[in-house]
């Protein structure tokens, strides 16, 4: 049902007089056609990269955790500046497929299907690092509470421990909220496929769906219930990685604004990530039609009111530092803007606080070169909150003779930029082979799905 | 029986509701209506109760729940207590995060597999495979089926009153 | 029209295969890493060649020496020591001097050069252990040990994990026997828990559970 809100004039969801058909045809087209070269040239450049990252994973294995730049006082250096970035990118999907849906949102329906892609792929990449950040990874599963030799358990009271548990039921709830979500779709591709192969290997993962009405009703229920239990996950997994720093003693990290601040910052920087892909996805395959401005507009007001609270969190932390009377904590913010890391503090401060501040203006966020530069900026800006929150604290610490000065290695860079390879390479393989668009949800939407729309005549099929 | 019901295809989502009204109130039970996404009020038309999902949902929180909690008084409290961190071996405040990952993991994999169970799926193999024009139902059409299992199933009649309630292109389903 | 069905019938089933499928994997796993993988199976039974067939049994049971004459250090130190050559030559300058084994322990000790025994017990380095601590409370060379007097060649009888460790921690009780007792390695008392619990009061025996106990 359309709420009042709607019926007032709204741009609608999906533009021009489209059928079901079309709507079908659209979004499978990029699957159905021959693979541009472009995609072939992208698939093998992502890969090649993607091939860094496993060989530095290697090389890490082969001569331990010294080939990285960590010394004494920076023990956590790219690796866990890398985890919380692509944790961070991962929050937008799950927010827009969770959140949005609770809230009726429906203009989710279109890029809700790329952002859960892109968190998963996301927090595949995010698994990565703590993972290998152990140094003995062949001793990773004392992670887990499974009865070994040494007759020990995990210690539940530590917070690197709940951020095991966050982190993977995190991957676990949305790769079920995103199958499911795929399941009638992969069907319509299986009922549409050309070849014998393509038919069986959609019909195996759509699981004999048949749309049935029976199988309707329990089918939304499950997804509802998935969306509000994922929607407080959410929020948990990045209040659970900042529970990482803040638990600790070290001043700039033991802070109790860390939770939220973390959740705002993971939006902010998941939306800037959904918003790069899109743009550049839209124009691509054609789907301005289903991926209107109107999308992009509203996906703008999220990345300018997450970077305000961004930067009234770093705010925060400055007054707090001076309120509290502490003179630790109070050293660790001044040198955090004027130390050794200025640079890496203000590039923060001008990628996250100030560049958004351009979606104030319509035309701004209406147009598609200026956010998409935006939304770059933030990428970069948010990488270098991680940054200057992890190492700016850990350089100087309580020992003035153990200050040091980190310097990643080639390899620590190496395996960062494979990590985008490895990400592009999953990217680019959904791009091809999975509807990028929810269709039935998209038909879901649409005026004429709505039995009430054959009442009145005066409405025009796919706009209110 | 030598056939496994009849399939009959619809316009549009508005004339499925009347559709299944009628069949529906002629005393069918076992039929079903096969559409691309889920029509608004359709299981008022057709009769269909309320999803069982919620409840496995809620069986599978209180697992998690209670056996995450479970899982860390015992460990940590019980099994091998660590002086750590300053704590009390059963330091329940430092419990809820697990405990809360695990309450959520355990209602996504209950409602989800649950979800599968009752809609008896993964099931590759249906009768209403047997027709070509079915695969329609998931891009553009809107099909509604009687099983012959229905104790008012009759090869003649039933087929007749799909005929005249507004069912078009009927189609026997065949073994 | 009648269109072919895309599955087999029998892929209905698929489900059930794979549930019990998994359930007989992760069976396997589990089994595999808790009992193939672990020091239970993995080191029990290591039994090296040495460099002169030394026997226990011999020495011990039918000579009839004390564990300490040789392992002299055993009560004092943390470390108990192999006994240097010296130690062997102290009888064998005269007894059995002819046979060829005692004719190699001549060559090294002529030679002045250490005997290169095999270490069969071996404890991960960063594990703390002391000997002395341990034989001083009751605990006798066979908890750990085995039977090494019925042993001709020395093998590992226990698995010296650390779960396997904690077992006596947690419950001393279970293995205290009297001080004087402890290289008496056939000793059994009659009734070793209210044996050990007494025991544990009068030695004071608290072993540690903490990290630190053994991981310093």
């Amino acid at each position: 049902m359309n709420t009042i809100n709607e019926q007032i004039h709204r741009v609608p969801l999906v533009l021009g007089d489209k059928s079901f058909k079309d709507v079908t045809d659209a979004i499978a087209r990029p699957a159905e056609a021959k693979a541009p070269k472009w995609w072939v040239v992208g698939v093998l450049f992502s890969a090649s990269v993607a091939c860094i990252l496993f060989a530095m994973i290697g090389y890490l294995i082969w001569d331990g955790v010294g080939v990285w730049g960590l010394n004494n006082p920076v023990g956590w250096g790219f690796a866990i500046v890398n985890f919380v970035f692509w944790v961070g990118i991962g929050h937008a999907g799950t927010l827009i497929s969770a959140i949005l849906f609770l809230f009726k949102q429906k203009w989710r329906t279109s890029i809700n299907r790329f952002a859960e892609a892109m968190t998963i792929f996301a927090v595949i990449c995010a698994g990565i690092f703590p993972g290998i950040h152990v140094g003995r990874i062949w001793l990773a599963y004392y992670l887990f509470p499974i009865p070994n030799s040494m007759a020990m358990w995990p210690n539940f009271k530590s917070a690197l421990l709940w951020d095991v548990f966050a982190v993977s039921t995190y991957f676990t709830v949305s790769l079920l909220f995103w199958y499911v979500g795929l399941i009638p779709d992969l069907a319509t591709f299986r009922d549409r496929a050309k070849t014998r192969v393509k038919r069986l290997a959609y019909g195996f993962f759509a699981l004999g769906w048949s749309g049935s009405s029976r199988q309707w009703i329990n089918y939304e229920k499950a997804y509802l219930i998935l969306a509000a239990i994922a929607t407080p996950l959410v929020l948990s997994v990045h209040s659970i990685v900042s529970f990482d720093f803040a638990t600790s003693n070290l001043p700039g990290w033991h802070t109790t604004i860390f939770p939220p601040y973390f959740v705002a910052g993971a939006i902010f920087s998941g939306f800037a990530m959904v918003l790069t892909l899109l743009i550049i996805a839209r124009k691509i395959f054609n789907l301005e039609d289903l991926v209107t401005i109107r999308h992009l507009e509203n996906m703008n007001k999220f990345i300018l009111a997450t970077g305000t609270m961004v930067g009234y969190a770093y705010a925060m932390e400055f007054f707090m530092a001076w309120y509290s009377g502490n003179q630790y904590e109070a050293f660790a913010f001044v040198n955090r803007a004027f130390g050794p890391y200025a640079w890496a503090y203000w590039i923060m401060i001008s990628c996250n606080v100030i560049s958004p501040q351009f979606f104030w203006f319509r035309s701004l966020r209406t147009s598609i070169p200026v956010m998409f530069i935006i939304s770059i900026f933030v990428n970069i800006g948010m990488w270098f909150e991680r940054f200057v929150i992890t190492v700016t604290s850990l350089h100087r610490d309580f020992l003035p003779s153990s200050w040091d000065y980190y310097t990643p290695t080639w390899v620590d860079i190496m395996t960062f930029v494979g990590s985008f390879g490895l990400f592009f390479s999953l990217f680019l393989l959904f791009l091809k082979f999975l509807p990028i668009i929810s269709i039935a949800e998209v038909k879901g939407v649409m005026a004429i799905a709505d039995p009430h729309h054959y009442e009145s005549h005066t409405k025009k099929g796919g706009q209110l | 029986m030598s056939i496994f019901g009849y399939l009959c295809e619809v316009d549009n989502p508005k004339d499925l509701l009347d559709l299944s009204k009628k069949v529906y109130h002629a005393g069918y039970i076992k039929f079903d209506t096969y559409t691309p996404f889920p029509v608004h009020g359709i299981d008022k038309a057709m009769g269909i109760p309320l999803s069982r999902v919620p409840y496995l949902s809620l069986i599978g929180c209180l697992i998690g729940l209670t056996g995450a909690i479970a899982l860390q008084v015992w460990t940590n409290g019980f099994d091998y207590p660590i002086a750590l961190s300053g704590k009390p071996f059963v330091a329940l405040p430092a419990f809820v995060p697990v405990t809360f990952e695990l309450t959520i993991l355990f209602t996504a994999f209950f409602t989800v597999f649950g979800m599968f169970a009752i809609n008896k799926l993964p099931q590759w193999n249906q009768p209403i495979f047997n027709n070509e024009s079915i695969k329609k139902a998931t891009c553009s059409g809107f099909f509604l089926a009687i099983s012959s299992d229905d104790k008012n199933f009759d090869i003649e009649k039933t087929k007749l009153f799909l005929e005249r309630s507004g069912g078009k292109n009927i189609e026997a389903i065949n073994h | 029209m009648t269109s072919k069905q895309l599955f087999p019938k029998w892929f209905n089933y698929l489900p059930i295969i794979v549930l019990v499928g998994l359930t007989l994997i992760l069976g396997i796993t589990i089994h595999l890493f808790w009992f193939w993988f672990s020091p239970k199976h993995l080191e029990v039974g290591y039994q090296p060649k040495q460099p002169i067939p030394f026997s226990h049994e011999l020495h011990v049971n039918q000579v009839g020496m004390d564990c300490r004459y040789c392992h002299s250090n055993v009560e004092v130190s943390g470390h108990s020591n192999i006994p240097t050559t010296e130690t062997c030559m102290n009888c064998h300058k005269t007894i059995k001097v002819d046979s060829p084994a005692i004719k190699t322990l001549t060559e090294y000790h002529n030679q002045k050069k250490p005997i290169d025994w095999v270490k069969v017990h071996m404890l991960p380095d960063y594990v703390y252990f002391n000997h002395a601590a341990h034989v001083n409370s009751g605990v006798s060379c066979v908890q750990c040990h085995g039977n090494v007097n019925k042993m001709t060649t020395v093998y590992q009888a226990k698995p010296l994990s650390m779960g396997w460790c904690l077992e006596c921690h947690r419950e001393p009780e279970k293995y205290l026997w009297p001080k004087e007792q402890v290289t008496n390695l056939d000793f059994r008392p009659d009734n070793q828990l209210k044996l050990g619990l007494q025991l544990k009061e009068t030695y004071n025996v608290n072993p540690g559970e903490a990290c630190s106990v053994c991981h310093r």
